[in-house]
């Protein structure tokens, strides 16, 4: 696993190099934003940790250019800067993940492993069904090829009821799935997401089948 | 108000001036006018005595005779406004129009020119008398012939000219305070304008003044974008140095926590729990201080709308991206024409401290209601989580909570926000939650606008 560190700050840039060498990781390291943009330009990683204030070249500008480049491997941002207006930028830029700084290094490692899994094992990369794409690895919906932004929660909850063939799955099963066995007999979070999907895909995406649960039509 | 009204100002110093030109005008033209009457007079009594003179002559005596006396009528009766008089040493001759009296004979009369004098007392009335003295035989004494006619007609003419000449000059003084209203309408129509400009550039920190089509004006659309620029330079530098003090101060926490990991694995576990309160109570500090300044960048920028729901979906996609929030469930339910009057970076900042809190504390689920009525925006967010005793949302909801009044975790997060929400002339209280948790309600109260 190859993740790129991109930190101006020595010692913070140390430590994750180092925290994340010990989770496994072979990690390269830089310190300005050019040099960033050129090794995501030009290497794989599965993975990028990016500070936003760099010198030379900006993190949003960086992240920016990688997606326009076509690089799709996750981004994790972190930033010294609280402002909600940055945070909602780098998620729209293409970030996967956002950190404020101070952060734990424990939790960094932990969400830069939740983000390589999610991309890893997946036998069909890409799910269509009727007007509906999803990219299981970049974890992106497109309805007649326009994205449509999801949560990875709602994600997950397409991606299952997409490999569920035409079945309907219940509202308990799906909770069951999506917060494990103890959980699923509350539905009631099952009903907020799948209300959400609707209003980002339309109502005819997701079909109720009474005493049956749900069931994707592909719109 | 008629003082502090540039428009009445100059009104009334416009009414006031023309008033003392019509004035002047006026004595000016009532004078020529009684002159001119006064000329016509001298001549009309100069003819008079010069056909008087050719039929004058001397008798034996050298006393003055009379061959043909003249026809006006005013000269046979008595007091009849018109005299005349001859005289000399040996004799006097008047009209009969003088009865027993006499006009009175000065010892100056001219000898080369006619004089016209106003004299009192001829029958109680005023009088133009024409006089001359004139030599008819060089050998005999002078003679002095005078005319004399009542000044009455006169004063009369000249007060009804005077009236007649007011009466048209107050109407003239009308028109022309009309045209004075007219010309300072048109004269601070570029203010009025400047007026509207300036309404922009108060909703909008980027706008400036366009070009003034006045070149009088143009100092003026000058100065003011100058003061905005610099007023927008220190906005500029003032955020700039928050974000330097963010950056300066949090950087170095991060790179202390990371020491304060390698001294717990060190085994130095008290001095690494020592760095760490030192750093979660300075991170307190910096946050405060970013909040505190963003609390003044949201009274700093007025104008803009901006749509509530957008605002709500773009912070809970950020969340939805965090290691808590991507389990949560986001219920939003804002209506798609809820507007509010606040720059949309300070409504995410006010929304980005809830969501965060409520995402911090649900289990699995954050719901967010926004609805509105006459003069008034709410938005709810509940949490399913474990919510808040009422003894600390009660210590919340007073005036002068602090951080650590309502908790350590999710205290500073609130206060901030309520501190967001009292700057964007909103109101934040704690309540508890349908859902079990603790529900965050933010009240605009008339600020509300659908669109």
């Amino acid at each position: 696993m190859r993740c790129l560190v991109v930190e101006d700050e020595p010692d913070i840039r140390a430590d994750l190099a180092q925290a994340l060498r010990a989770a496994g990781f072979v990690v390269d390291a830089v310190a300005d934003g050019e040099s960033a943009w050129y090794q995501g330009d030009v290497e794989d990683y599965d993975a990028a940790v990016l500070d936003l204030g760099l010198p030379k070249l900006d993190g949003l500008t960086v992240l920016r250019r990688w997606r326009a480049a076509g690089r799709a491997f996750p981004v994790i941002v972190v930033s010294a800067r609280g402002d909600w207006t940055e945070k909602v930028e780098g998620i729209e830029s293409g970030a996967d993940d956002y950190l404020s700084k101070p952060f734990q290094l424990g939790e960094l490692v932990a969400r830069v492993r939740g983000l390589v899994r999610r991309g890893a094992g997946k036998l069909l990369p890409v799910i269509g069904i009727g007007r509906l794409r999803l990219d299981t690895v970049r974890m992106t919906a497109t309805l007649d090829g326009v994205p449509v932004r999801t949560s990875p929660l709602e994600f997950r909850l397409l991606d299952y009821l997409a490999h569920q063939s035409g079945r309907a799955v219940s509202a308990g099963e799906l909770a069951e799935h999506l917060y494990g066995a103890a959980e699923s007999g509350d539905t009631n979070a099952i009903e907020a997401i799948v209300a959400r999907l609707r209003r980002k895909f339309g109502s005819e995406l997701i079909q109720t089948r009474r005493g049956f649960g749900y069931l994707l039509e592909g719109a | 108000m008629i003082a502090r009204s540039l428009r009445w100002r100059l009104l009334l110093a416009a009414a006031a001036a023309i008033l003392v030109a019509l004035a002047i005008a006026w004595a000016f033209m009532t004078l020529l006018f009684e002159r001119h009457l006064e000329r016509r007079l001298e001549a009309d009594m100069t003819r008079d005595a010069l056909a008087l003179i050719a039929s004058l002559r001397l008798d034996a005596r050298g006393a003055p005779a009379l061959a043909v006396e003249p026809s006006d009528p005013r000269l046979q009766t008595p007091a009849g406004g018109y005299y005349w008089q001859v005289s000399n040493a040996a004799g006097t001759l008047r009209s009969r129009s003088l009865w027993d009296s006499a006009l009175r004979v000065p010892a100056d009369v001219p000898a080369t020119r006619w004089r016209l004098a106003a004299r009192r007392g001829l029958f109680g009335q005023d009088v133009r008398v024409l006089e001359r003295s004139l030599i008819l035989e060089s050998d005999r004494p002078p003679l002095r012939v005078q005319f004399a006619q009542d000044a009455a007609p006169l004063s009369t003419a000249r007060a009804e000219f005077g009236r007649e000449l007011a009466l048209f000059l107050a109407g003239l003084w009308g028109v022309l305070l009309a045209a004075a209203w007219l010309q300072v309408l048109l004269g601070l129509r570029p203010l009025a304008r400047m007026r509207g400009d300036l309404s922009a550039l108060a909703e909008h920190a980027d706008a400036r003044l366009p070009p003034a089509n006045l070149r009088e004006v143009q100092p003026l659309v000058d100065a003011i974008n100058a003061l905005a620029d610099a007023r927008h330079k220190d906005l500029m530098q003032a955020r700039r140095r928050a974000a330097d003090l963010a950056h300066g101060l949090k950087t170095p926490l991060s790179a202390l926590s990371a020491q304060s990991r390698r001294a717990r694995e060190a085994g130095a576990v008290a001095a690494a729990d020592g760095m760490d309160r030192a750093v979660a109570a300075i991170g307190l500090v910096v946050e405060g201080e970013l909040a505190r300044t963003r609390v003044q960048r949201m009274g700093e920028v007025r104008g803009a709308v901006t749509r509530l729901r957008d605002v709500v979906e773009r912070v809970a996609n950020v969340l939805e991206h965090t290691q808590k929030g991507e389990a949560i469930a986001f219920d939003v339910d804002v209506p798609a024409n809820l507007m509010l009057p606040i720059v949309e970076e300070h409504l995410a900042e006010l929304l980005g401290a809830l969501l965060e809190n409520a995402t911090r504390h649900a289990r699995r689920r954050v719901q967010v209601r926004g609805d509105c009525g006459e003069g008034w925006t709410r938005l709810a967010i509940e949490d399913d989580g474990e919510g808040m005793s009422p003894e600390r949302r009660a210590a919340f909801n007073a005036v002068d909570a602090r951080a650590d009044q309502v908790g350590e975790t999710g205290g500073l997060g609130l206060v901030i926000a309520r501190d967001l929400a009292i700057a964007g002339g909103a109101r934040l209280d704690l309540q508890a939650a349908l859902l079990g948790g603790l529900r965050a309600e933010v009240c605009w109260m008339n600020r509300a606008r659908t669109g």
